[in-house]
């Protein structure tokens, strides 16, 4: 399965809490995900470029260029105030989701 | 660069953001994830290549940004590709996690398929197939008949019949009439007997058929009688008694001990419109095999007639015209246009009937109907089998649930979901049909290799074609997209609020009842339709029985039967026949291990029975129509007939004795009703002369001459009359013999005997007598077969159906059967529950069931012997064995339910 089918709305969670702490460019986004993930969501990492230019387009992140730490150009996104708003209340229903699936999981596991 | 070519009209700065941006963007992050891999112990070299195949497909990704987003249709498709790819293979593997329930799954479609290829090439071959004529548009044969009672009851037209129709109709364009002889072949190597056929002019234009090599008749050798020995043969027998040799053309051959020249040879697969000649004779040469005067007899109703509808002309116009022409001659010529008609029908119609040997004009609808019903009950499998695996996808989503649960939570879409879902089911149907083709040309095999002669119309040859891929493929695709819909629909109905409110098992066992109850909707309509075709063999068994169980009147052990025919040209006089016979018969009885051995111009089941009009001293002016049959003194003991009264035909009556004449116990019952016919006369003919007058000496019971099942006191039915063949002589003898022991090894030495009398006759249609008998329910066996065969597989599958349901809910509910045995109940107790279930399942499809089989039993009217369309034997036995099947279905499921350590049960928890 594709990241993309699989994660759509998690994913978007996800990057929004990624650069809440500060900006980041693409390549930094991906690789705290895989890492924060153990690889999970990785199966093809370009898939967070579409997530990111969506999110950009609907406002809940912002982005400019600017320059990494080794001098390079790169595309820099930091969430917005409507981002920050967004992602409180997905990760309130997350917690619900998760909680559901996890009891559904915990339980009747064989 | 861009593929869309019209964003270059777009101006500068309208385009959403910039290609060269995006690229950087992409290129950044790859060049930085190749570093990382090389930091990892990546070799630099792969690093990059590395990082790209990581990223995923850089291009798609591209475009989709270029786009903002929104795939375009190019790309949507090659998404939607991609998508399918990865159902296909997510599919695939699913399946390598449960190779039990993809085999089930797979082998149910694929022998439901098979069974449906197998039958829709037969169905194919009898009616759509084209027929072996270049052309048959507008070719219907024309059938002259005698009204018995409101009835037609022969077949054939007279020449004088013919001639007039022809003369007389202006919806017929063309007409041609064709005889049918035996023929044999004498000089050239094996005497041998061949199927012939005379025929008259514009016989091979109305057909649209030229010679091969050669030509075929003139005007001229058709115009004048005896004076063109011509003749055409066929493909087939220039193969195989001339070797294909070119200078056969212009040879003379010997038919009929006739000499003849050959001046063609027809196109490959052409075998006349009885479809088996292998010589054609002019109507002029018609005196060779049938005597000279026969083209003038208004009597004698021998001919064939086809021939070509007028352009414009219906078939139905052309029967009310040849309708009107039949009344006209029977007032013309009362005596012997008294109730003659004429049917038109189209060749398939005509080959259809003609199969069937039985009452003319029912039974072309008979055949196609039958083969209609075979064609029904595969379907009805098929919908069984596609209910089968509905069941097993059901099943096994509800196993999934927890996947599924997990998925919606997780964000896809229902669509996407159900999409998965009935990709599986399409992936699955592609595998049956892959097994279903394999295994229907298979069974079309050995069907076609086991289908006894006469089942089929003679042109008939099932094959795969086109067209049964066609049928399969659809038939396939149906049966998936049933199966799948289902479980696809059940799927998306997972509730993730219910999840939610519930916590979790909720949403499983809510939505689990629901699946439940598609389950065993579908089991109660296996249960059904395998009931429904379960009776429709059954009855079709009890009739096939009922014919077997018919008394033939004569005793079949140890009977062979072979035929000869006297040519003329050998033996003119009555004097040469006679002696011949008596020669035949002491010879064959010196045999050893024969017991007895009779001669007559008939024999039960073997065709060639003669029809004529007879009137009695009782009531001379009331003709009965019988079948009369000469018959040498010893064919009582031969045959194992009875006497009722009187004595049979004996060496006393001979030439210049009085005529004597034994009449069957039908004929006794309607020409002398409440009377003894002995001492009574019956005179030859339907005048109201007392010329051939013959004497009554003796009644038999009844002998089934033509088949098992007509109903021998029906008013259109004629009964049966014997008189000696000392008195009558025949040309055509059917030899008789009653041996110890196989009756099949005594043909050989049978041959021999009358080599050695005559070894240029030929001996024709030697067998034993049973084979002749069994031919008679050749039909109604291969229905009964394939009908059993289909019900049977319906009775697996809802056998495996009904598993399916309870297994599965024993599985789910072992928690509840460990605590009720923990409280106390006995493994007995639990499994007849589980028992007791699988009965409740099949009881409302027990009952859905026997009211189908009342209903639907109807399209078997008509096809059935001796068993109604409601027979409750058949029913209650049908029930009673479903209702075993589904217990025996509950045996496994009730066994592990009781074996289940309760301990164990509750500990998993």
């Amino acid at each position: 399965m594709s990241g993309s089918d699989l994660f759509t709305g998690t994913l978007d969670i996800l990057i929004l809490r990624t650069v809440s702490a500060s900006p980041l460019h693409g390549y930094a986004i991906g690789k705290a995900l895989r890492d924060g993930s153990e690889g999970v969501l990785s199966v093809e990492e370009g898939a967070l470029y579409p997530a990111l230019h969506r999110l950009e387009r609907k406002g809940l992140l912002g982005a400019e260029w600017g320059r990494t730490e080794t001098g390079r150009r790169a595309k820099f996104y930091r969430i917005t105030a409507a981002g920050v708003a967004h992602l409180d209340a997905e990760a309130t229903r997350w917690a619900e989701y998760s909680g559901a699936v996890t009891a559904i999981l915990g339980r009747t596991s064989r | 660069m861009s593929p869309w070519p019209f964003r270059r009209a777009l101006p500068p700065g309208a385009v959403r953001s910039d290609d060269s941006e995006i690229r950087e963007e992409i290129e950044l992050y790859i060049e930085l994830r190749a570093e990382e891999l090389v930091r990892e112990g990546v070799p630099p070299e792969e690093a990059r290549e590395l990082a790209e195949r990581r990223f995923g497909d850089v291009a798609r990704i591209e475009a989709e940004l270029r786009r903002g987003g929104r795939a375009g249709g190019w790309e949507r498709g090659r998404r939607a590709m991609g998508a399918l790819g990865r159902d296909v293979a997510y599919a695939l593997r699913t399946f390598r996690r449960s190779p039990g329930f993809v085999a089930v799954a797979v082998l149910t479609l694929g022998v439901a398929v098979g069974g449906n290829t197998a039958i829709f090439s037969v169905v194919d071959a009898a009616l759509v197939q084209a027929l072996p004529f270049p052309r048959h548009d507008g070719l219907v044969v024309l059938e002259g008949y005698q009204n018995v009672n409101g009835e037609k009851a022969v077949r054939w037209a007279s020449a004088p019949e013919f001639r007039d129709w022809r003369e007389r109709s202006r919806t017929v364009s063309l007409m041609a009439a064709v005889g049918q002889p035996t023929l044999t072949l004498t000089g050239d190597g094996q005497a041998e007997r061949v199927d012939g056929e005379v025929v008259s002019e514009d016989y091979f234009r109305i057909l649209g058929v030229d010679a091969a090599v050669g030509r075929t008749f003139t005007e001229e050798e058709q115009a004048t009688p005896d004076a063109h020995p011509v003749a055409v043969i066929s493909w087939s027998l220039w193969q195989r008694r001339y070797a294909g040799d070119r200078s056969v053309v212009g040879r003379t051959i010997q038919v009929d001990e006739r000499p003849f020249t050959v001046v063609g040879v027809l196109p490959r697969g052409f075998q006349g419109v009885s479809l088996a000649a292998d010589v054609f004779l002019p109507m002029s040469m018609i005196s060779v095999p049938y005597g000279s005067g026969i083209l003038q007899s208004r009597g004698a109703r021998f001919l064939t007639v086809i021939g070509h509808l007028a352009n414009g002309a219906t078939p139905s116009a052309a029967q009310a015209e040849l309708n009107r022409i039949a009344r006209d001659l029977a007032t013309e010529y009362p005596d012997t246009h008294q109730g003659r008609g004429c049917l038109i029908q189209t060749f398939r119609d005509f080959y259809l009937g003609a199969t069937l040997g039985s009452s003319l004009g029912t039974s072309a609808s008979t055949t196609a109907r039958l083969l209609w019903v075979l064609l029904g009950a595969g379907a009805v499998l098929l919908l069984i089998a596609a209910a089968n695996v509905a069941n097993l996808l059901l099943v096994r989503a509800h196993a999934r649930n927890r996947e599924i649960v997990v998925r919606r939570a997780l964000g896809a879409g229902a669509g996407r979901l159900a999409r998965q879902l009935l990709t599986e089911s399409l992936v699955l149907a592609l595998l049956g049909g892959v097994v279903g083709l394999a295994l229907g040309a298979w069974g079309l095999s050995l069907l076609v290799r086991f289908t006894p002669d006469g089942v089929l119309p003679a042109y008939a040859t099932p094959t795969l074609n086109p067209r049964v891929f066609a049928y399969s493929l659809a038939m396939l695709a149906g049966a998936g997209v049933l199966a799948g819909l289902a479980p696809a629909v059940a799927g998306v109905r997972v509730q993730i609020a219910d999840g939610l409110r519930e916590g979790g098992w909720g949403a499983v066992s809510g939505g689990g009842a629901r699946r439940l109850w598609g389950g065993h909707v579908f089991v109660v309509l296996q249960v059904a339709l395998a009931l429904a075709l379960l009776t429709g063999a059954g009855l079709l068994v009890r009739s096939v029985r009922a014919q077997m169980a018919v008394n033939p009147g004569i005793d079949l052990d140890g009977l062979v039967a072979f035929r000869v025919s006297l040519p003329r040209t050998r033996y003119p006089s009555r004097g040469d026949i006679t002696s011949f016979s008596r020669e035949l018969l002491g010879r064959v009885r010196e045999i050893p291990g024969v017991r007895a051995a009779s001669l007559s111009s008939s024999l039960p089941f073997r065709g060639g029975n003669t029809g004529t009009f007879v009137h009695t001293d009782r009531d001379l002016g009331t003709p009965v129509r019988v079948w009369y049959h000469l018959v040498s003194p010893a064919t009582l003991q031969t045959l194992g007939a009875r006497l009722r009264s009187g004595r049979f035909i004996n060496e006393g009556d001979a030439s210049g004795a009085p005529a004597v004449t034994v009449i069957s116990e039908a004929m006794a019952k309607r020409a002398f009703p409440g009377e003894n016919p002995l001492g009574h006369e019956i005179y030859l003919g339907r005048d109201s002369t007392t010329s051939n007058g013959a004497e009554v000496v003796g009644v038999l019971d009844d002998v089934r001459y033509r088949n098992l099942t007509e109903d021998l006191m029906a008013a259109a039915n004629s009964p049966d009359v014997y008189y000696s063949l000392l008195q009558i002589p025949s040309r055509t003898l059917e030899v008789a013999v009653r041996v110890a022991g196989d009756p099949a090894a005594a043909i050989p030495s049978l041959r021999k005997v009358v080599a050695a009398l005559d070894p240029s006759l030929p001996v024709y249609q030697a067998n034993p007598l049973v084979d002749d008998w069994r031919a008679q329910t050749a039909r109604p066996r291969f229905a009964a077969f394939l009908m059993a065969v289909f019900s049977g597989l319906a009775a697996v599958l809802a056998c495996v159906g009904i598993y399916g349901v309870l297994a599965f809910s024993v599985g789910r509910r072992s928690r509840e059967i460990a605590v009720r045995r923990a409280v106390g109940a006995s493994a007995s107790n639990v499994a007849w529950n589980v028992v007791e279930d699988g009965l409740r399942l099949a009881m409302a499809g027990l009952v859905l069931g026997v009211l189908l089989a009342l209903v639907g039993g109807r399209v078997l009217r008509g096809l059935l012997f001796g068993v109604g369309t409601m027979d409750p034997v058949t029913l209650a036995s049908v029930v009673g064995l479903m209702a075993a099947v589904a217990v025996a279905s509950a045996v496994v499921p009730a066994w592990r339910a009781a074996r289940r350590d309760p301990a164990e049960a509750l500990n998993t928890e």
